[in-house]
């Protein structure tokens, strides 16, 4: 009987590893925050360094825990059962905020580590749960949550107008998603009488309303203020994980819901679904790149860099309506969300540097920090790389599947504008010194800070571009769920 | 469970109290909201000879997240009293008349078919499904205030529940605490979200 205990307990402790730091950090860091450690005035940075140590804690024991048979937790009727993706994203999430975390300090970098330790907890709690309702409102609710958590208490009216924004956005798609729910469960019976909605009808229903969900959460076009708000405001810890990491595993399970759908069905998904799909991705594309050459805020840049990922995202969706055993679009998702982080780590780097968030009084920074210029080369060239590499080392070819070119320029001018966006970054930064730039003490090239921020952006966009073969567990689909939902009183 | 004993005045109930949720202002609005959620569990959930835990766990997270999103001091006894009386509740609803009829319409919608497999689902619950959705979807759309937003919310959330639960059935376990959690977040985060603005607006 014991040994029964043990091993559940176990395999609790397995598949809720994530979890358990997360809580766990619910406990120290305000232990190490409080008088017993130290100092009152350096609180904040033992908090700091406290969720450094649990993010890579948590990460670690996410990549030895795995996900294999002796990870699933059976309680009652529930199942956890850890993903190879969400064990992917937790490894690669936890060593890239721990890095954000400890470039970025400040007053609360405890609390940011938490947001981070809580956002990995959910994804991969999200991708251990076969597919249904559970996992996509789990997410949806943590993102809410965790925006509201990473604003804090501040009375900033743009911060909470932002998490306000985020509110509104997951309380329409919560009720999207059961509506989505409920017409998939209906396929099934839909050809038990020809009174009922037929398997196409509901197909295509079910599609429109899983990729709406999708394209709200990941701030495509026309979605995309609550992207750039986003990371206009909130702290960028926050705003890596609000908008871009939980969007990448709430991608994979709409993937994986797609794929099912659409191989299930012998015609085609009908109505507009996939066109829509494809337009919304090259618009989403188009803009995204656009407005991030014509902004002048870091954070508003990065936020249409992000807007551009999205568009990835997107024409992701269209390509797995359309191939279901594709595996590209699963391929975009993590590399995406690492390239948006670098973005994120140089701009927490710069704005600690040099407390600017103008592009035009932030001139010539790169000739007084090289560590941050390594850091934005790297992510220029895995946001011009890595999306295109993925999809074409995926087997999917945006002119032969779309079947426009219209789409295919767009799609490819969209890339290169968002390429064009992020070596602006770099060019400003080569540009001459601006007075701001200038009254700024000169860092350390050798500090350890320094070399520490440099080694970790170079893995980060090594394993982002593929150097690093990790990625291929991400291209997996996602268990189905083994039990159909059946109506309660329905006539067979 | 006699249809008509019991779900016709939860579903009227339900539909009322929806639409005064997200019409009326601070407490007639907050007694109002947590009366829909009541209702709609119990119609979801269908509680015949014992309380499921998911009906527990809805109603527990509901009247939770409701008490601390309550402002202060909005459950003195004499203002309960002045706000709640029906009369001003009747002229609560005659000044938004478009609620008022979606409500009604919604109750009246939910008897056509769906054209979903529908034999063993319930008029009465898919009526005050779409009545609820009807009723908090605009609000929720379009509403520049954060509680009433948060509101429109749950009401419209309750409402896409209710329709599931019309043709099938109460959500699984695991779902119910994901919904439940759900729940929770819209209200807490609408309460602090409204607090912050608040704040900062008056600074």
């Amino acid at each position: 009987m014991s040994d029964v205990l043990t091993l559940q307990a176990l395999s609790a402790i397995r598949a809720l590893s994530p979890l358990l730091f997360a809580l766990l950090s619910l406990l120290v860091i305000p232990l190490v925050k409080s008088d017993l450690f130290g100092k009152k005035s350096d609180a904040h940075v033992r908090g700091g360094s406290a969720a450094v140590l649990l993010l890579l804690a948590s990460s670690v024991a996410a990549l030895l825990a795995g996900s294999g048979y002796a990870s699933t937790l059976n309680v009652g009727l529930i199942t956890v059962d850890p993903s190879e993706p969400g064990r992917l994203l937790v490894t690669l999430g936890g060593a890239v905020f721990a890095l954000i975390v400890a470039v970025g300090q400040g007053r609360r970098a405890g609390a940011m580590g938490q947001v981070a330790l809580f956002g990995l907890a959910l994804i991969d709690l999200a991708l251990a749960i076969p597919i249904g309702l559970a996992p996509i409102v789990i997410l949806l609710v943590g993102s809410a949550s965790l925006s509201a958590l990473a604003a804090g208490n501040r009375e900033d009216a743009q911060r909470a107008r932002a998490v306000f924004r985020d509110l509104r956005t997951v309380g329409v798609l919560l009720t999207v998603i059961v509506v989505a729910e409920l017409l998939r469960s209906a396929i099934p019976l839909s050809a038990t009488d020809p009174a009922y909605a037929t398997t196409s009808s509901l197909t295509a229903g079910v599609a429109l309303t899983l990729s709406l969900v999708l394209l709200g959460m990941i701030g495509a076009f026309p979605f995309h203020h609550r992207l750039v708000r986003i990371f206009e405001s909130l702290p960028i810890v926050g705003s890596l994980m609000v908008g871009v990491w939980i969007p990448a595993a709430l991608s994979l399970i709409i993937f994986n819901e797609l794929s099912l759908l659409s191989s299930s069905v012998s015609e085609p998904i009908g109505g507009a679904v996939v066109a829509a799909l494809f337009i919304t991705g090259t618009v989403t594309l188009l803009f995204g790149g656009v407005s991030a050459l014509l902004h002048d805020d870091v954070g508003e840049v990065l936020g249409f860099l992000a807007v551009g990922n999205a568009g990835w995202l997107a024409l992701g969706a269209a390509a797995i309506i359309l191939h279901p055993s594709a595996v590209g679009p699963l391929l975009v998702a993590l590399p995406g969300a690492l390239v948006i982080s670098l973005f994120g780590l140089w701009r927490i780097s710069i704005r600690r540097h040099y407390e600017l968030t103008s592009l035009q009084e932030l001139s010539g920074w790169a000739r007084r920090t090289r560590a941050l210029g390594v850091v934005l080369i790297c992510a220029a060239v895995s946001q011009t790389a890595v999306p295109v590499r993925e999809f074409f080392s995926g087997g999917f070819d945006i002119a032969g599947q779309s079947g426009s070119l219209l789409i295919t320029v767009g799609a490819l001018l969209g890339a290169g504008t968002l390429a064009a966006a992020a070596i602006r970054l770099l060019l400003v930064g080569l540009a001459q010194e601006s007075q701001d730039v200038h009254r700024t003490r000169k860092g350390k090239v050798l500090s350890p800070a320094a070399i520490w921020l440099v080694a970790g952006t170079i893995l980060i966009s090594g394993v982002a571009a593929g150097f690093i073969n990790i990625e291929a567990a991400a291209s997996g689909l996602l268990r189905p769920d083994p039990v159909e939902s059946v109506p309660q009183n329905s006539t067979p | 469970m006699s249809p008509l004993s019991l779900e016709l005045p939860l579903a009227l109930v339900a539909a009322l109290s929806g639409a005064l949720a997200v019409t009326s202002a601070r407490r007639a609005a907050w007694i109002a909201l947590a009366l829909m959620a009541t209702a709609a569990a119990l119609l979801e959930f269908r509680p015949s000879d014992s309380l499921s835990p998911a009906l527990l766990l809805r109603l527990t997270a509901i009247f939770g997240a409701t008490l601390y999103a309550l402002p202060p001091g909005l459950l003195a006894w004499r203002a309960l009293a002045h706000d709640l009386q029906p009369r001003r509740l009747l002229a609560t609803l005659t000044e938004h008349p478009v609620v008022a009829v979606s409500a009604a319409a919604g109750l009246v919608l939910g008897a056509i078919p769906l054209a979903l497999p529908i034999e063993g689902s319930s008029v009465l619950l898919r009526g005050a499904g779409v009545a609820l959705l009807l009723i908090g979807l605009p609000p929720l759309l379009t509403s520049r205030y954060v509680e009433a937003t948060a509101r429109a919310a749950v009401v419209t959330l309750s409402g896409a529940l209710l329709l599931r639960a019309s043709i099938l059935g109460a959500l699984d376990l695991f779902s119910s605490i994901a919904i439940a959690a759900g729940f929770v977040a819209l209200l807490l985060i609408g309460a602090t979200v409204a607090g912050q603005l608040t704040k900062a607006e008056e600074q």
